[in-house]
């Protein structure tokens, strides 16, 4: 090799380079412009809620501008104390349904979409298609018929009808949505392994679940979020107050023909959001790149 | 008969939670509407049995339901394919090199979390008033904006916008699906000088097809399903002029305004036939386009 | 399958689930040896604190019986009762509204309490016309908690800045919609803002306009009473205003056609000068607002036939499902009658119709209350009679016009033939419920 050759070859890989850089640079710089205008709409509403509650009462609907004239830190006291029951109580009971319908339906939900993703077993297609179905049939139709079930098992006035369906996988969403990710994995691995005596719980908790754990976040944070959200399961089977969550007793600061408590209420709605955009930061971490994926490959 | 019982064991051990929760929770009340639908119930007294009236009035006489029908198409077939466009952009903008990133993607899910809220009704009235924010942003165009919320042609837009913005759940999957692609394919795309648009043709649309065929099945679903969103921005009854007049808003009128359980179990199972359908066409047509990269032959 | 009733096929469905049913003493409640009374009502902060604190002074007051209260948001509170009556465990003690009420008395699922009254149960200082009202086919069923009228309510300063004067060139208790016109245009022409909310689509307005113009708004025999005349003339008036500039643009309006806010209305948001309410929502109006409230009647014709009506807001009312209805009225008589009890629920759910009550209500007023009880006393005799109560299907009717309406703001198709579409499908509804 000649010096001049040498030469042209690195000069071609730096003219490369620079150009390489020059291209992502622009392409970076268009991203986050591309960023920070979404966000800001994105924003906008919290924003507007954060300084809702904020306001005095009587300036919230009248005055539309985002900086409030006067901070009304009274806003948030007087909220968490409202009514009867205060907001502590409200967390509590909504942490606890929450916390244990996310470990239902992840345990559940993976347990059904490992046989559907990976195991042969006759009828396969038909409960597919039952499972399926149960995310097709409008909510409000079975309200009555599930609610006179649930009384008749004794259960309306508990926690029961809002977790112990999670246990059960009741949430097809999250079977569809593992199934979709089982079936990504290598079929190699459990190939491998179930020649080397591996029973098919063993491939699941050791192979499956480790190598799935994006999925599992994701599933983890939408079943956090629609649990700490549902409204429509409280509001039929709790009657007593003190077994409330944060979202039903959101509802109780709105009224037709009295006194509404408008800023209390945003300021609790800011507060009930907080656990929510908490808990997301936290497991969103566990969505990163398999590792063990790419070196497989 | 041995044999047969090892092969279906573990398929069934998997699904035995699913299979309990369908039978004991879930089956019993979609029989049930499915019973009601053939009836005319209005909660107090006992249903009575009318065979297919309640199908024949919809079909026949039924303009509301028309209408609602129409509604609905229109709005699963703008704001789904909306919604998942803006999602895998957002995804594939925040899936490397942005710092702060897990914030970032909490703010991109931010407007999911506000849901179907008063405070989203609220909210939408202020931006999409005459003089609000979005027709000041527009004037500024110098176009005069439209009454967007009372005026029939536009109000479903907003909708559609309030859908499209709440992209976060898709958005997540889109991030878990793109982390499940080895980096390595795009290293080697690279060396190949593969441009942006070749690799998102040639490599993610490929391997993220199970991913987004996910998200396209589930979104439609849920479009057609769509109900917080229009209930509480046409105040409930599909306001104005029917335009925001959504099949489960309908059905909820129908069932727990007017009290016709029955009509609207004939709605609601209308409604599961169509969505079904498209279902079912989604699924056939998947085999042409979505491959799973590890279940060859 | 039509011998199979509700309970039975629901039992059927329901047993086979019986195995797990065990898992229900993890959730159960213990049961003292008290008679146990639920009371449910929609309610808001306010009024559950005083609610609760009525509910601890009478339990204090009357060992052996335990009351228990549930309380909701308006909007949830029917579909959480609804649930309940399917299931045939609604509370003891039910709040009910005027306009639902008689759906749910023609249902079964409200009893009536004459075998109580006397016993149990003391109507003795309850206003006639309060009895009437929750009276049906000669039976008494609901206990009114609260007297209701419409109401417009205004911004004071908006009407000062015109120079509208109560008692110079304004009666709130007798102007007509010509009146009303003239007044809107001169807030518009002083001030900038539409000196009245525009009621094409409200049907509360229109309901009175129809007993203001002699008919019913149902008749005897259940029929809709309002003729293809009075809607046409009654959009025409609305019209006569929009086009002179009294209201917002039509488009605007169209937009909270059916929207029952409160938060929403154009006296709150600073685009009217005037809205039309419910008298006991003028507090909570006021509180959302920083300008002062007056009251006044709605607008009449020259004839000046009274269109409005005095009605309960609210009744408390026994359920078909109480298990104990002695102990459930003694509780309901006293949450009417009882110094104390009344004394902490104040006017919060409306003008009380006991008469003692309501004299001894009277020192401890907050400004907007003082307005509401003023506005009360200025109207007695001008208002309309109770008529009968609405068949069922008129909930729907008004769902109806307030749609129709829209077409109206909108300009789309002409008064006649928007009038006549609606009073087609006015009796399509009532022909089939």
């Amino acid at each position: 090799m000649t010096d001049a050759t040498l030469s042209n070859t690195s000069a071609l890989a730096s003219q490369y380079r620079t150009l390489k850089l020059r291209r992502a640079r622009r392409a970076g710089l268009l991203k986050h412009i591309f960023l920070i205008i979404t966000s800001l709409i994105m924003i906008y509403p919290l924003l507007w809620m954060l300084s809702s509650s904020l306001k005095p009462e009587n300036q919230i609907f009248g005055d539309l501008s985002l900086w409030p004239a006067t901070f009304e830190w009274e806003n948030y006291w007087q909220g968490w104390n409202a009514l009867p029951v205060s907001f502590t109580t409200f967390f509590w009971n909504s942490t606890v349904v929450t916390v244990l319908s996310v470990i239902g339906n992840v345990i559940s939900c993976s347990f059904a979409a490992y046989a559907f993703a990976r195991l042969e077993f006759s009828g396969k297609t038909i409960w597919f298609a039952l499972m399926m179905m149960t995310l097709m049939i409008p909510y409000h139709v079975v309200l009555i018929p599930q609610y006179l079930l649930f009384l008749q098992l004794g259960w309306v006035d508990t926690y029961l009808p809002l977790i112990v369906p999670r246990f059960l996988a009741g949430d097809a969403f999250f079977i569809f949505l593992m199934i979709q990710f089982f079936r990504q994995l290598p079929r190699e691995l459990d190939e491998a392994a179930m020649i080397d005596g591996c029973s098919p719980f063993k491939i699941y908790w050791a192979i499956i679940m480790p190598l799935s754990l994006p999925a599992m976040a994701t599933a983890a944070i939408f079943s956090f979020i629609w649990t700490w959200e549902d409204f429509l399961g409280p509001l039929v089977y709790l009657n007593d107050m003190k077994d409330y969550t944060v979202p039903l007793a959101l509802r109780m600061f709105v009224s037709q023909d009295s006194v509404s408590q408008y800023g209390p209420m945003f300021a609790m709605s800011i507060l009930s959001i907080l656990p929510i955009i908490l808990f997301f930061v936290v497991f969103q971490r566990l969505i990163i790149r398999g590792i063990a994926m790419s070196g497989l490959k | 008969m041995e044999k047969f019982f090892r092969r279906n064991f573990a398929g069934y051990a998997f699904l035995a939670p699913w299979l309990i929760g369908f039978f004991l929770l879930a089956l019993g009340p979609i029989v049930a509407s499915l019973y009601l639908s053939f009836t005319k119930y209005n909660i107090v007294r006992p249903p009575q049995w009318i065979g297919l009236d309640n199908y024949f009035y919809m079909f026949q006489f039924d303009d509301r339901f028309k209408k609602a029908l129409q509604v609905t198409f229109t709005f699963v077939v703008i704001s789904v394919p909306a919604k998942l466009i803006f999602a895998l952009a957002v995804a594939m903008a925040l899936d490397k090199g942005v710092r702060a990133i897990g914030w970032y993607r909490a703010l991109f899910y931010l407007p999911s979390i506000l849901g179907g809220s008063i405070a989203v009704a609220i909210l939408w009235r202020q931006l999409f008033d005459y003089n609000g924010v979005i027709n000041a942003v527009v004037r500024w165009f110098g176009i005069d904006g439209p009454y967007w919320l009372s005026d029939p042609r536009y109000s479903l837009w907003t909708l559609i916008v309030l859908a499209a913005w709440q992209f976060g759940s898709p958005m997540l999957i889109f991030l878990a699906g793109l982390r499940a692609i080895p980096n390595d394919l795009y290293e080697a795309a690279e060396i190949d000088a593969a441009g942006p648009v070749r690799k998102f043709f040639a490599i993610t649309v490929p391997l993220l097809a199970p991913v987004i065929f996910f998200n396209l099945v589930l979104q439609m679903i849920e479009a057609f399903k769509s109900f917080s969103g229009a209930f509480v921005i046409s105040g409930g009854a599909g306001a104005p002029l029917d335009s925001l007049l959504f099949f489960t808003v309908y059905l909820y009128n129908e069932a727990f305004q007017f009290l016709r359980m029955g009509y609207a179990s004939a709605l609601a199972w209308v409604l599961l036939l169509i969505i079904a359908l498209f279902t079912a066409i989604a699924f056939w047509t998947s085999k042409y386009w979505v491959h799973y990269e590890n279940e060859r032959g | 399958m039509s011998i199979l009733n509700r309970r039975r096929f629901m039992t059927g469905a329901a047993g086979t689930a019986g195995s797990l049913a065990v898992l229900a003493a993890f959730g159960g409640r213990a049961f003292a040896q008290d008679i146990a009374i639920r009371h449910f009502w929609w309610g808001n902060p306010e009024r559950d604190k005083r609610t609760f604190a009525v509910i601890d002074l009478y339990n204090q007051k009357n060992p052996g019986t335990v009351v228990s209260g549930e309380s909701l948001g308006f909007a949830d509170y029917f579909t959480k009762l609804t649930t309940q009556i399917a299931g045939g465990n609604m509370p003891d003690v039910i709040q009910q509204g005027y306009g639902v009420l008689f759906e749910y008395i023609a249902n079964g699922a409200v009893v009536p309490l004459d075998d109580y009254v006397g016993k149990s149960l003391d109507i003795s200082k309850m206003d006639e016309s309060a009895i009437q009202a929750g009276t049906v086919d000669g039976k008494f069923y609901a206990l009114s908690i609260g007297a209701n009228s419409h109401m417009a309510m205004y911004n004071t300063r908006l009407y000062e800045e015109a120079g509208i004067k109560v008692g110079e060139n304004f009666d709130p208790y007798g102007y007509t919609y010509d009146d009303l016109k003239r007044i809107a245009v001169e807030i518009k022409n002083a001030t900038g803002v539409p000196g009245t909310d525009d009621n094409t689509a409200d049907y509360q307005n229109f309901s009175d306009f129809t007993v203001q113009k002699g008919a019913n708004l149902y008749n005897e025999d259940g029929s809709f009473g309002p003729t293809q005349e009075i809607v046409e003339e009654y959009w025409s008036i609305w019209a006569g205003i929009r086009d002179a500039g009294g209201t917002p643009p039509g488009p605007e309006s169209a937009g909270l056609a059916g929207v029952s806010e409160l938060s929403q209305l154009g006296v709150v948001t600073g685009k009217s000068a005037t809205s039309y309410l419910w008298s006991n929502q003028l507090v909570g109006a006021q509180g959302l607002m920083q300008d002062p409230l007056g009251a006044a009647m709605y607008p009449n014709t020259p004839e000046m036939i009274p269109g409005s009506v005095i009605q309960p807001s609210q009744f408390v009312c026994l359920s078909r499902d109480s298990s104990n209805p002695e102990a459930a009225t003694a509780y309901m008589s006293a949450f009417v009658n009882d110094p104390e009890m009344t004394a902490v629920l104040g006017l919060e759910r409306g003008i009380p119709s006991n008469s003692d009550v309501r004299a001894a209500l009277q020192s401890s007023l907050t400004p907007p209350e003082a307005v509401s009880v003023a506005f009360f006393d200025a109207i007695q005799g001008k208002t309309a009679p109770l008529t009968a109560p609405p068949p069922s299907g008129s909930a729907e009717v008004e769902q109806t016009f307030e749609r129709v309406a829209v077409s109206v703001l909108l300009g789309e198709r002409s008064i006649p033939e928007v009038a006549s579409d609606f009073l087609a499908q006015a009796k399509a509804i009532l022909a089939r419920a």
